[in-house]
């Protein structure tokens, strides 16, 4: 079925974008509007925010500011991303299909649906990230990600902090057109180890008891607790087993890429 | 609703509907160049530039162009006509639904890197899908088209 | 060898190329009518289901709906859409519309209104009550299954192809030569493997289309993206029972089809829409729909048993496969039966050799025809129980092919025996450079040093694996193809050919036939093909034919006119044939001569004042194999079991190439295809029979970063009843991969994978099994 809707309404603010979608349950924002007809739904309003100006990244007090409206594209290739945790965040991000979709999709879309499946969230996980919602609400990526119930607000930014360190991404897949079967996001800073694990099929999430024993210096007893500490699903084309053979491998080459 | 852009340099006023893909409301205004191959985001038969960049029309709605530059092959006829030289020279063009897609993601890539890797080329094209060459033959087209450009 | 040619086996621009990359109107869609109504199908969510009620006054009374479907409103008369020759090889099993709806996506009504939306809601006001019935989604346990396929009445078979729909058997066959239970109890050493093949998706780019209009005297005109017109025409005409003169039938470009396109989709839909309305129709399949409503590859489990004497010379060879042809039986025979006939011969030195199983129906997506055409999955199981062989005589498996694979001058009783659907047609290998192949292959992947495997990380090893393979070229006394040259006013010819080009490049390699016997150029050649009015007949793109019988079509026509040429420059110029010397250009005798530019005009507007055209067929007697060697290179990570390929090297015997470059596309898309088989295309159904992987999001076909390398080299070589001494290659090219791959992970790291495709997951839970024993 195509996607159907009545109107198409530009936003002229975030207030104006809020009041509109208030106005109707059937009223929905768009970000990067690709994924829109696989939905399968009808609605009113379509609220488009490409004219907030919330396709910016800038740099301020050491926490780098990126609109939702950011194009994927955009953010790979901004040098500030760019130089972040040896260029691993930009190549999580480079991972999603190719340029052409990349400069549709928006890295507030690609966060704000949770996907399982995204390579976007996964790469951003292991770093200190926070969403800010319209109106004023602020939470980390981890809390959004836990977050029970749906949010009523827009995304209207994200904030990465700045920090230095190593950085390893690796997508499990069939082709490079393919969803992750399952994906890793590791990253030090701080000293610390951070291990992000997504589409295990479950939304990724933060393999704490691992990232501990990392910091000890054990990546093989590390890679063995990630394997088991998160919940990890059998799907169609992967089986749970095989997903946690590959936490075991990755999650080891990983930390001692990071660790060099 | 009344959408107003620019496609290849023309401005023009198109009725479209508020939930209509580009590439719906390119080929219903005669824009028969645009390939619908999936219609689903993957394929990249379907791309055009938009503001230079090459973007899927299938995946952008048809009011988010408003006040931008729409670029088709018809758009880049002789550039299109010099890319399937290539193409022909190295029998890289099959049944060639992929082609007009291949025309304006190299144009794309040729604007956005000056001396691309093999590597930066196929991560470049990897959203524009080909079932008939097993791509090594587009490669090479590819390779000889930007170096002989580049001279 | 052969001759020195001028345009053909020299490097031709494609005719097409320039049109379809800068853009022009050249696909069915862009042949719309205005105002055409359009046309949604309302699909079946059952397995398997009998519909007891269907309510569609919702759906007609809704403003902008033109015209509603239904298996009540449609004539009941059975058909194939299989888009074969006449008599039919495949079960006539499939109406227009039907009762039973028999798999997931099967079709339940159809709505035509003005536009996509209103089409789309009238879907859904279209009600329908089921009876549920018990699927049956397994082909090894169908046979004899108390649910029953096809109960109906009004379903037969033209001829007796073991069609037993009461049992689930679309189709049966059976051959022996020799007595090969005796052969193998002779034998020193036997091999037993079975292995099973996927229901591959064509995946072409341009979706299933097709749209009609009645033109200015009614009669019926379809634009269709397909394979074969002249069938379709034919097939169309008896089961709406209206005369052939009434419909024509355009074959636009087509954005690929591998098969796919051969079989009826849209066409029946749009002319019966049309037919009833008088309003122009289209109809285009969403890529869900062509993935789920279309049809695949024949699934099949394919048990072969080889034995041998302990010196490695094969002895013979024991073939047991079942096929799954899905709902319906298109090609089921003739699929199945290539398993045998195009495959087992490649050892022909055997004593004895037996083919045998059955093709069962269930409720999955229809299987067809598909590029490769049953030798893909025959070979993929052959060609690794010969390296198992191989390995049991301690005998490098290149060294085993060599020993015991077809050469030139040689043949083998099942050409004979066995044929499409019927039997065959005995033939010599006129030429065969298969050991060449071999060789060339093995030098260029450097075998010696690579097999089998080499240790290059602490996690990751690298080795090669190897496959020969052989295919067909048309079917003998059967593809008819034919050709129509006239001497145009101006010095140039008009080529009208059935041959149909559905981007592998047909009106260019007939284009370079017709020059290279005119001794003229491509640009001098206007060629216009696949159009029922326009065109004369030919068969249509399939079985490897093109080349080969329109090719040879074109040939013998464009030796005609070159024949009549000479005469009429005779006349002209008052001197004897035979003295009269033709170069492409100019007619010379003596001290007279015209130019072809001067002969073509007086003869149009001087005289005698009459065209000079010429029409020719060809029917193949003989069916010359094109055959290949393949090698890849692999590199594994022996802890995931993930593996890319690093090289695959293809050298192709198909006699002479009359385009190089388009032949070297035809064989590495065909590598890339097969490869996409061996290694990444799963076809997922759930367990009530739903096609899940049916989305490019869910179904992978390879992308530019999926092989690193492909090197592809032809033998010399020169089939003499070929055109200028060319076989086929459509085919060939995507018959080896499934077995290199399964041969080249085998001998990386010891374990076999025997469903395709070999995936990371089923390698590395191998290599543990292995690993616990």
């Amino acid at each position: 079925m195509s996607l159907r809707a009545n109107n198409y309404y530009k936003a002229q603010s975030l207030e104006d974008a809020y009041a509109k979608l208030q106005e109707n349950s059937k009223n929905a924002i768009i970000a990067g509007g690709l994924w829109m007809k696989k939905t399968g739904l009808s609605y009113e309003t379509l609220i488009d925010l490409s004219e907030l100006g919330l396709d910016k990244i800038n740099e301020k007090n050491g926490h780098i500011h990126v609109g939702a409206m950011v194009s994927l594209r955009d953010f790979e290739n901004n040098p500030l991303i760019n130089n972040l945790f040896s260029g691993a965040t930009a190549f999580g991000v480079r991972e999603v299909l190719g340029p052409a979709f990349r400069n549709s999709a928006t890295i507030g879309g690609s966060i704000y649906g949770r996907y399982p499946f995204s390579d976007v969230i996964a790469s951003l996980l292991p770093l200190d990230v926070k969403l800010v919602f319209y109106p004023k609400q602020e939470m980390s990526l981890e809390e959004y990600l836990n977050f029970k119930g749906k949010l009523n607000g827009i995304l209207e930014e994200i904030i990465i902090k700045k920090e230095e360190g190593n950085g390893y991404f690796k997508k499990v897949k069939a082709t490079a057109l393919d969803f992750p079967m399952i994906n890793f996001s590791i990253v030090k800073r701080n000293n610390k180890n951070y291990i992000a694990i997504g589409s295990r099929p479950l939304t990724a999430a933060l393999a704490v008891k691992a990232m501990a024993l990392a910091d000890q210096g054990k990546f093989k007893e590390a890679a063995d607790m990630a394997a088991q500490e998160l919940q990890y699903l059998d799907s169609i084309n992967i089986s749970k087993e095989y997903r946690q053979d590959l936490v075991r491998v990755y999650v080891r080459r990983g930390l001692e890429e990071v660790n060099k | 609703m009344k959408l107003e852009f620019y496609l290849n340099n023309t401005k023009v006023v198109w009725d479209v509907e508020p939930d209509e893909y580009l590439s719906h409301a390119l080929r219903r205004h005669g824009i028969l160049s645009i390939r619908i191959g999936c219609d689903e985001t993957v394929c990249g038969s379907c791309t055009v530039l938009i503001d230079e960049k090459p973007f899927l029309s299938c995946g952008v709605l048809a009011m988010k162009v408003e006040g931008k530059h729409v670029t088709t092959v018809e758009g880049i006829q002789d550039e299109a006509n010099r890319i399937a030289d290539f193409f022909a020279e190295e029998g890289a063009d099959q049944c060639s639904f992929c082609g007009v897609g291949f025309a304006l993601i190299i144009h794309a890539l040729k604007h956005e890197y000056k001396n691309p890797t093999d590597e930066e080329i196929r991560d470049f094209i990897v959203g524009n899908m080909c079932r008939c060459t097993g791509y090594q033959s587009q490669l090479k087209a590819i390779k000889a088209y930007l170096a002989a450009e580049g001279k | 060898m052969g001759k020195n040619f001028k345009v053909v086996n020299n490097k031709t621009h494609s005719v097409d190329g320039h049109a379809e990359m800068m853009g022009r109107a050249v696909y069915t869609q862009d042949y719309e009518a205005p105002g055409s109504l359009v046309l949604k199908m309302l699909r079946s969510p059952h397995a398997f289901a009998r519909i007891k009620n269907i309510d569609t006054s919702k759906a007609e009374a809704l403003n902008g709906v033109k015209c509603v479907l239904t298996y009540k409103n449609v004539p009941h008369v059975a058909f194939s859409r299989a888009g074969q020759g006449a008599p039919q090889p495949s079960p006539i099993d499939k109406f227009i519309l039907d009762e039973y709806v028999r798999f997931v996506g099967d079709e339940v009504a159809v709505v035509a209104a003005i536009n996509e939306k209103i089409a789309e809601d009238a879907l859904k006001l279209i009600d329908v009550e089921y009876e549920v019935l018990e699927p049956v989604l397994d082909y090894k346990t169908a046979y004899k299954s108390k649910n029953v396929i096809h109960p109906e009445d009004g379903i037969s078979q033209a001829f007796e192809m073991g069609f037993r729909p009461k049992d689930n058997v679309a189709a049966s066959y059976e051959m022996e030569v020799g007595d090969v239970e005796k052969e193998l109890a002779k034998c020193d050493v036997v091999v037993e493997h079975t292995a099973e093949t996927q229901a591959q998706a064509h995946a072409m780019l341009e979706p299933h289309c097709s749209n009609a209009r009645l033109d200015e005297h009614n009669r019926l005109v379809i634009y269709t993206a397909t394979q074969t017109p002249f069938h379709i025409r034919r097939i169309m005409a008896q089961t709406l029972g209206m005369p052939l003169s009434q419909i024509r039938i355009v074959k636009p470009r087509v954005g690929g089809g591998f098969g796919g396109k051969q079989q009826f989709h849209c066409e029946m839909f749009v002319a019966l829409v049309t037919l009833r309305t008088g309003l122009p129709s289209k109809m285009v399949y969403t890529r869900e729909e062509v993935f789920a409503s279309s049809y695949t590859r024949h699934p099949m489990c394919i048990t072969m048993k080889i034995g041998a004497d302990k010196d490695g010379r094969i002895k013979a060879i024991d073939c047991y496969t079942l096929s799954d042809t899905g709902a319906y039986g298109e090609h089921a025979l003739t699929v199945f039966m290539i398993v045998g006939s195009k495959v087992l011969p490649l050892y022909n030195k055997v004593d004895a050799v037996r083919f045998g199983g059955r093709v069962l129906y269930t409720n999955h997506v229809p299987a067809g025809a598909y590029r490769g055409y049953g030798a893909i999955q025959g070979n993929y199981v052959l060609e690794s129980a010969i390296d198992i062989l191989a390995e049991k005589l301690h005998m490098d498996p290149v060294e085993l092919r060599r020993k015991n694979s077809m050469r030139e001058k040689e043949t083998s009783p099942i050409f004979e025996i066995m044929g499409e659907g019927t039997k065959g047609t005995a033939m010599i290998m006129e030429s065969c450079k298969l050991p060449y192949c071999i060789d060339r292959g093995a030098e260029l992947i450097d075998w010696k040093n690579k097999y089998p495997r080499k240790q290059v990380g602490p996690h990751k090893v690298r080795s090669v694996g190897c496959a020969i393979a052989m295919q067909g070229s048309g079917i003998p006394f059967s593809d008819m193809g034919s050709c129509a040259i006239t001497l145009q006013d101006g010095g140039f010819y008009m080529v009208r050919c059935g041959a149909t080009d559905i981007g592998q490049g047909s009106d260019t390699l007939i284009s370079q036939i017709v020059a290279e016997e005119l001794m003229t150029t491509v640009d001098k050649i206007i060629i216009y093909s696949s159009d029922t009015d326009l065109a004369p007949f030919d068969v249509g793109a399939y079985a490897s034919s093109t080349t080969y019988i329109s090719g040879n079509a074109a040939w013998k026509t464009a030796i005609k006119m070159r024949e009549r040429l000479i005469s009429e420059a005779a006349t002209m110029l008052g001197v004897k044939e035979s003295t009269v010397e033709f170069d492409g250009k100019k007619f010379v005798s003596g001290n007279k001569e015209i130019s072809l530019f001067d002969l073509s005009n007086k003869l149009i507007y001087s005289a005698p004042q009459h065209q000079v055209a010429v029409t020719e067929s060809y029917i193949g007697h003989v069916s010359p194999p094109p055959f290949m060697a393949a090698y890849a290179e692999i590199e594994l990570d022996t802890e995931t079991g993930e593996y890319e390929v690093l090289e695959y090297v293809s050298v192709v015997d198909c006699g002479t190439t009359i385009n190089p470059m388009l032949a070297k596309g035809q064989v590495e898309g065909g590598i890339v295809q097969g490869f996409g088989m061996a290694a990444k295309e799963d076809v997922l159904y759930n367990n009530k029979g739903q096609l899940l992987s049916n989305s490019f999001l869910y179904y992978h076909i390879p992308t530019t970063k999926d092989i690193k390398k492909l090197t592809t080299e032809f033998a010399d070589s020169y089939e003499p009843t070929g055109p200028f001494g060319a076989k086929s290659v459509g085919e060939i090219g995507i018959d080896t991969p499934p077995a290199v791959i399964c041969n080249a992970v085998y001998n990386a790291v010891g374990v076999r994978i025997n469903t395709l495709p070999i995936t990371p997951e089923k390698i590395l839970k191998a290599m543990k099994e292995k690993a616990a024993k």
